[in-house]
């Protein structure tokens, strides 16, 4: 007998049974304005689990989390074709109401976006918008954002201090808090943590291990062991197209296609 | 294609030089301790006693080297694999180590040479094991994983040849009962010669496992 020793494929993407996945993406192209970015993207993001995109910069991973909340739209000349299926109904449908959309699928960007007001209001801000609660009930949805943050103990006592005033990886978390404080489905963290400590990383890290039991996670990143630290699959994306997506496991300790296995080895260009 | 930080490429190879040199000094070990049995050769067998610490020696330096390696360069996929299986293959060729030294040993203490009926299938089997792990050793330096599997797949004609081997002792034994303390010490060592086929074939599997991150399941059984 012979050892299999088969040339590897070009792309290899893992297919999720499709009553795990919460978020599918199908056959997803994407224009900034001529230039197209994304080509012909197909994945599933499983629900209650954590999705990490990796790949060089300007491959497409930040641009393919802009289409899962329809940000894009907010730029002129920006375009999406395929689909993008939250439980089976297409985002991209010109008939979703965008802001309900948004309040579903939530964001968190690279750098820290507190509002200049309060600690309490940044995360109330969202909350008033969409819902009529008591203010009994706005606090508590407000101590329980920040509790989920991993923020609630530092700023228990001053939440009517500016949130500027935070540390950049506090004002992160207060980001976060704010995200999930309209209780979204999916989250969507843009390199989150690439501008924090490594103490405010592991406590962002923690936060989203543990958010993870509510929500579905899609996290964009640069740094590979926390991708690897992090993520239940991982998706490794190349000049806009998806390569390879599986276990993240299995991407790290295997990687099935040469160019996956280059980039986290650091044998890229 | 070579990593960007070039320090890990020369990292790397040399963590694999000194395995394969490892690898080396361990086949040389045995097929010593093969030799003396063979030969009845005391001074020889008290030189293969000796001879195991340089192998002790080796595979600390190696499982240091792969530990920093791991702490400092953080490796995964087949760069986590490869340093995995040196830290592995290492261990195993340390206990092939301790088991030719056990064999020198035990000629030492024999009160005379073997008989031809004890000493022949002994001595088959020694040089059969022997030049298993020099294959072993070979297809890891040349990241062969097929010559890998094919050491794999043989293991089993030592398991006969042992039994053999253990048939003829116990016949031995059986028949004269001035034998049983020397041939005592021939079970051993025959045992210990089967022990170092088996270690051949862990070797085998982590080669391959690193060459190819599947892992062989089932090995063949007598």
């Amino acid at each position: 007998m012979n050892v299999q020793l088969e040339s590897p494929p070009e792309t290899a993407i893992l297919e999720l049974p499709s009553e795990t996945v919460k978020l599918a993406v199908k056959n997803l192209n994407f224009f900034y304005g001529q230039k197209q970015a994304l080509f012909d993207v197909n994945v599933g993001f499983a629900a209650n689990a954590v999705t990490a995109l990796i790949g060089p910069s300007g491959c497409g991973k930040s641009t393919l989390l802009r289409t899962l909340n329809r940000i894009y739209s907010l730029y002129p000349g920006q375009k999406a074709t395929g689909q993008v299926l939250l439980d089976g109904e297409d985002v991209l449908g010109s008939r979703v109401d965008v802001a309900s959309l948004r309040a579903r699928v939530g964001m968190v960007f690279q750098k820290p976006t507190p509002f200049p007001m309060s600690i309490f209001d940044n995360v109330a801000y969202g909350v008033r918008l969409y819902e009529k609660l008591s203010k009994a009930d706005l606090a508590a949805r407000v101590e329980d954002s920040l509790r989920r943050a991993a923020l609630w103990d530092e700023v228990k006592d001053k939440l009517r201090e500016s949130g500027l005033s935070l540390s950049g990886g506090q004002q992160q978390r207060l980001c976060v808090a704010r995200g999930i404080a309209v209780r979204p489905e999916v989250l969507l963290l843009d390199e989150p943590a690439s501008a924090l400590d490594p103490i405010s990383t592991a406590r962002l890290e923690e936060t989203i291990a543990e958010l993870k039991r509510d929500y579905t996670i899609v996290i964009v990143t640069h740094n590979m062991g926390q991708a690897a630290r992090l993520s239940d699959h991982t998706g490794f994306m190349y000049l806009g197209k998806l390569v390879e997506f599986g276990e993240t496991e299995q991407v790290f300790t295997n990687p099935v296609t040469t160019r996956a296995r280059d980039y986290i080895t650091g044998r890229f260009g | 294609m070579e990593h960007t930080i070039k320090a890990i490429d020369t990292e790397l190879a040399g963590l694999g030089h000194d395995v394969s040199a490892m690898g080396d000094l361990a086949v040389a070990q045995v097929r010593a301790s093969v030799d003396v049995f063979t030969a009845h050769d005391l001074t020889a067998a008290a030189k293969v006693v000796r001879g195991d610490d340089a192998l002790d020696l080796q595979d600390a330096e190696i499982e240091k080297r792969a530990v920093r390696f791991i702490a400092l360069r953080q490796p995964v996929a087949d760069d986590l694999r490869r340093t995995i299986a040196a830290m592995k293959i290492a261990m195993q060729l340390e206990r092939c180590g301790d088991l030719a030294k056990n064999i020198g040993k035990r000629v030492g203490r024999m009160t005379k040479p073997a008989a031809a009926a004890q000493a022949d299938p002994i001595g088959d089997l020694g040089r059969l094991v022997t030049e298993r792990l020099a294959a072993v050793v070979e297809a890891y330096r040349t990241d062969d994983a097929q010559g890998a599997y094919d050491v794999w797949l043989k293991d089993t004609d030592i398991d006969e040849r042992h039994e053999v081997t253990l048939r003829e002792i116990v016949s031995c034994m059986a028949s004269d009962p001035e034998s049983v303390g020397d041939c005592t010490h021939l079970l051993f060592i025959a045992k210990n010669l089967e022990r170092i086929g088996d270690h051949a074939t862990n070797i085998a599997e982590l080669v391959h496992y690193q060459i190819t991150g599947h892992e062989l399941a089932d090995r063949p059984k007598l």
